[in-house]
């Protein structure tokens, strides 16, 4: 029924930043799309103007009447803790036997940002470590633990061992700002104790994500892949010093190589994909989709509908756009070459049934490519043709929210960093520059971009 | 009729302008709550998705015309307080008579004390579900709700179920019983390990509804005392009980007048229209979000019989009959033994058709709730087309038809309402 993300190998092998890329007299479709203003609607027509606590969990408000039902009860499904089999709501059971939560709410608290557990003490609750062995793996993705697979499972249901339990400890490593005012990054190390089946031996690499916010997601699959091949630069042929790239992996349902573009380095190509995937790797529920069995936990039908529901999910409304600070800050954002990553807007194509989703201008702060980011985020752990420095640029809107739905700040994919600044701060390789920027700017001038930030 | 809740939404958009939002104050409406429970409100999920719209930081609309909006309202407001205290009351007294009947339960266990309990549990619900048109905006039931009405359970949490005799709470002498240890456990993990409130006494009381026909059918012998976790299970029904009259007096005690810096009085201290908004959207979203879609619409499409409010009691239809009325009594004010000045009043003097358009609509829900099959499970055993399912259709299309009714209120008296999927 959709009709997205259709791009094969060829295209993307062959597409180049040349094709429609800065030759000489011809705007390129970066400076276009940078050249569209912003507006409060960072998430097109289907926008909220909400900031209350729930402000991840609406509708696009131009979605069809006809979506109404199909999203509440993906909704359900979403907010569903899933039981172990047999329990009386017989259409919710089938959790586990391994999980990491019951729910997928458990981890996206309120369609929102997950968080390590506080001081890295405690079960992770809206986080989870990922696993792998050096290799490549069937279809050019991870190869896989041979025991544990490619994540770590901390719960599991009674009489079956959880697969171990996720431990951190920070250490923080102290900075200044060129104008003498001091900072402190913590940095985490990973390691997993309490093994239930076994070592994990010396090759073992792990890879730490936090639950990712929910809104947007449908607008930013309905972003053409010639688009995004379109922006990416993979030689600098530019030489700004940022070559973006898209990952290439496999798309089950077309069994061909797609453009990546979810997850934290991109390596699912769809939605629907990535629900299965989710539903399967972090509660233990199975679908037609994403495990080999003809009687799954979860139906096609409610796949179908949860997959619906995350296509729209609103993006509220930009906050206090046209205070002098957060003009201010938003200037700074494009003159430090933020938005060299971070794109401010870019378009939807025609999505067949989602009219609230097509032809959409947006304000998402990515370019849904990857970008290496520096040793000092690097996890050492590749993923189809991420490498372990390479990660996809984050989408910025929601990011003033995440306090107010989730109660924290928590920041980059295992949330390490206490805030916008310190996330800036982290960033290194293609985004060493910038940083520095940031690093060597008045402390009005930081100021003013924090507050930017936070108005999306 | 999404039509129009989507021109509100968007004008609500075009209209805030930036202003009113960056002017908003952050409101102070946790008095007199147990920071327990703001604590665990905070660290909760979405609790099944029913926060609605949560708490805006502002309900007021602006407009470029500045005599928009102009209208008098504290006879509304002031009927509203009173509406929501006399409720809560209510309430608080009824779950005194079912404590009442627990401890005669308890006292001597037999079939009829029982049932006896069990009816106290039905006769107390209507007064509680009354208030319910009274969340959804961050008031104080809405820090609480979670302690008092969460649902669906996960009932293995908490006592033995068809094939694990010694599953839950009550199973295991290791587990400590007190109130704040069942707080403590309360939707901690995830949101369906419920192990107080309403539900969970539901459950004790009635145990699972394995019937295709009837309702749960708990032997009166779980309550014996001296045999096997038996003593564990009358402390752990003593305990919930007692604490649903804990939270009931501290939520008349939030909305006294005059009784020092609570709920009613910051609410009171509110700009006119931020009043407005939080009565308007506690009406909208329960009509046309958490009734409709959360109560209705999804437990029909799941397909599954006991996805129901009410599941071990089969008293799912006086849910949807009294979360009715309570949306009609914010709209009018008036109770049965009381009269206040109500909305319908105020909108009344701005645009008559609108305010007979929703006294139409409330009317149309009533009878279509009225005609609906009972008991709710067995609606949901037939199959798709059926009379009886619908009759649950014509229900859902009535509630929204309301709820965007309501959002249209909002709109004439210059308040956002924020239905999520409106």
């Amino acid at each position: 029924m959709r009709k997205l993300g259709i791009i094969t190998a060829s295209v993307l092998t062959l597409a180049s930043a040349a094709a429609f890329g800065s030759q000489a007299g011809i705007v390129s479709l970066r400076d276009m799309l940078l050249a569209i203003p912003l507006t409060p609607n960072l998430g097109g027509d289907g926008t909220r103007p909400v900031s209350s606590d729930a402000a991840f969990s609406f509708q696009t408000v131009n979605s069809p009447e006809n979506h109404q039902r199909p999203f509440s009860f993906g909704n359900r499904l979403f907010n569903t803790n899933w039981v172990e089999a047999p329990a009386s709501v017989k259409t919710f059971d089938g959790l586990g036997p391994l999980f990491n939560r019951v729910s997928c709410s458990g981890c996206h608290t309120k369609d929102g940002r997950g968080q390590p557990p506080e001081n890295g003490k405690g079960p992770m609750d809206s986080m989870l470590l990922r696993i792998s062995i050096p290799g490549t793996g069937e279809h050019g993705g991870v190869m896989p633990h041979p025991g544990y697979g490619d994540q770590i499972s901390e719960r599991a249901v009674l009489g079956v061992k959880p697969e171990g339990r996720a431990e951190i400890t920070y250490s923080e490593i102290p900075g200044a700002y060129v104008d003498g005012e001091s900072f402190s990054l913590r940095k985490p190390t990973y390691s997993i104790a309490d093994l239930g089946y076994g070592d994990l031996g010396k090759d073992v690499m792990i890879s730490p994500r936090v639950a990712p916010a929910m809104i947007g997601l449908g607008l930013l699959e309905a972003v053409p892949s010639e688009t995004l091949v379109a922006l990416s630069d993979p030689q600098d042929s530019d030489g700004d010093g940022i070559s973006g790239r898209p990952n290439e992996v496999w798309d089950a349902a077309s069994k061909k190589k797609m453009l990546g573009r979810f997850g934290w380095k991109a390596n699912q190509p769809n939605l629907k994909q990535q629900n299965a995937s989710a539903a399967a790797g972090d509660m233990g529920i199975t679908t037609t989709f994403a495990s080999a069995t003809s009687d799954p936990d979860m139906s096609d039908e409610f796949l179908e509908k949860l997959t619906l529901y995350t296509m729209t999910l609103a993006v509220p409304a930009q906050r206090n756009g046209q205070n002098e600070t957060v003009k201010k800050g938003q200037a700074l954002f494009a003159g430090m070459g933020c938005s060299g990553c971070h794109m401010s807007t870019l378009k939807s194509g025609e999505v067949t049934n989602f009219p609230e989703l097509s032809n959409q201008t947006f304000h998402p702060f990515t370019d849904l490519l990857l970008h290496d980011m520096g040793e000092g985020l690097s996890d050492n752990r590749p993923d189809f043709a991420a490498t372990g420095k390479e990660w996809r640029t984050t989408p910025l809107w929601g990011l003033g929210l995440i306090q107010t739905v989730n109660k924290h700040n928590f920041l980059l994919h295992d949330g390490r960093a206490r805030g916008p600044a310190e996330a800036i701060l982290w960033h290194g390789g293609e985004a060493e520059k910038s940083k520095e920027a940031f690093r060597n700017s008045a402390k009005a001038d930081r100021d003013a971009l924090i507050t930017f930030l936070n108005s999306l | 009729m999404a039509k129009l809740l989507k021109t509100w939404s968007s004008l609500g958009l075009a209209a805030l302008g930036t202003a009113a939002i960056a002017n908003a104050q952050p409101l102070d409406i946790q008095h007199n709550i147990k920071p327990s429970y703001m604590i665990l409100a905070d660290a909760n999920g979405e609790g099944g998705g029913e926060s609605g719209g949560g708490s805006q930081g502002t309900y007021t609309l602006g407009s470029t015309d500045s005599n928009a909006f102009k209208y008098e309202a504290t006879p509304q407001i002031d009927g509203y307080i009173d509406l929501v205290l006399t409720s809560y009351e209510k309430t608080a007294h009824d779950t005194k008579r079912l404590e009442q009947a627990v401890d005669a339960l308890l006292a001597t266990p037999s079939t009829e004390t029982l049932a006896a309990a069990r009816k106290s549990w039905i006769d107390a619900r209507p007064s509680y579900l009354k208030t319910e048109a009274f969340r959804f905006y961050g008031g104080p039931i809405d820090k609480v709700e979670g302690e008092i009405n969460s649902w669906p359970m996960n009932e293995a949490y908490i006592d033995y179920v068809e094939g694990k005799p010694d599953a839950g709470i009550i199973n295991d002498p290791k587990i400590k019983l007190s109130v704040d240890d069942l707080e403590g456990v309360n939707q901690k993990q995830d949101e369906k390990d419920v192990t107080i409130g309403w539900h969970a006494i539901e459950f004790l009381l009635w145990g699972q509804d394995l019937s295709a026909t009837g309702a749960g059918n708990r032997p009166f012998t779980d309550y014996i005392a001296g045999k096997g976790n038996n003593d564990r299970r009358r402390e752990y029904l003593k305990l919930v009980t007692a604490q649903l009259n804990v939270e009931f007096d501290e939520l008349v005690s939030a909305w006294k007048p005059d009784n020092g810096n609570n709920y009613a009085k910051t609410l009171k201290a509110m700009p006119e229209r931020e009043i407005i908004g939080r009565m308007v959207n506690g009406m909208a979203i329960l009509a046309g979000y958490e009734f409709m879609s959360e109560r209705l619409a999804v437990a029909l499409d799941s397909g599954d019989q006991e996805d129901e409010h009410s599941c071990f009691s089969d008293n799912t239809k006086n849910d949807f009959i009294y979360d009715l009325v309570g949306i009609k009594q914010v709209w009018t004010g008036d109770t049965e033994d009381k009269k206040r000045a109500g909305l319908d009043e105020l909108v009344r003097g701005q645009d008559a058709a609108l305010a007979d358009r929703i006294d139409g609509l409330i009317a149309d829900a009533e009878s279509k709730i009225a005609a609906l099959g009972d008991p709710w499970d067995q609606v949901l055993a037939k199959p798709k087309g059926s009379p009886e399912r619908n009759a649950a259709e014509a229900v859902v299309t009535a509630l929204q038809a309301l709820g965007t009714g309501l959002t249209d209120v909002g709109g004439k008296l210059g308040v956002l309402v924020l239905i999520p999927t409106g």
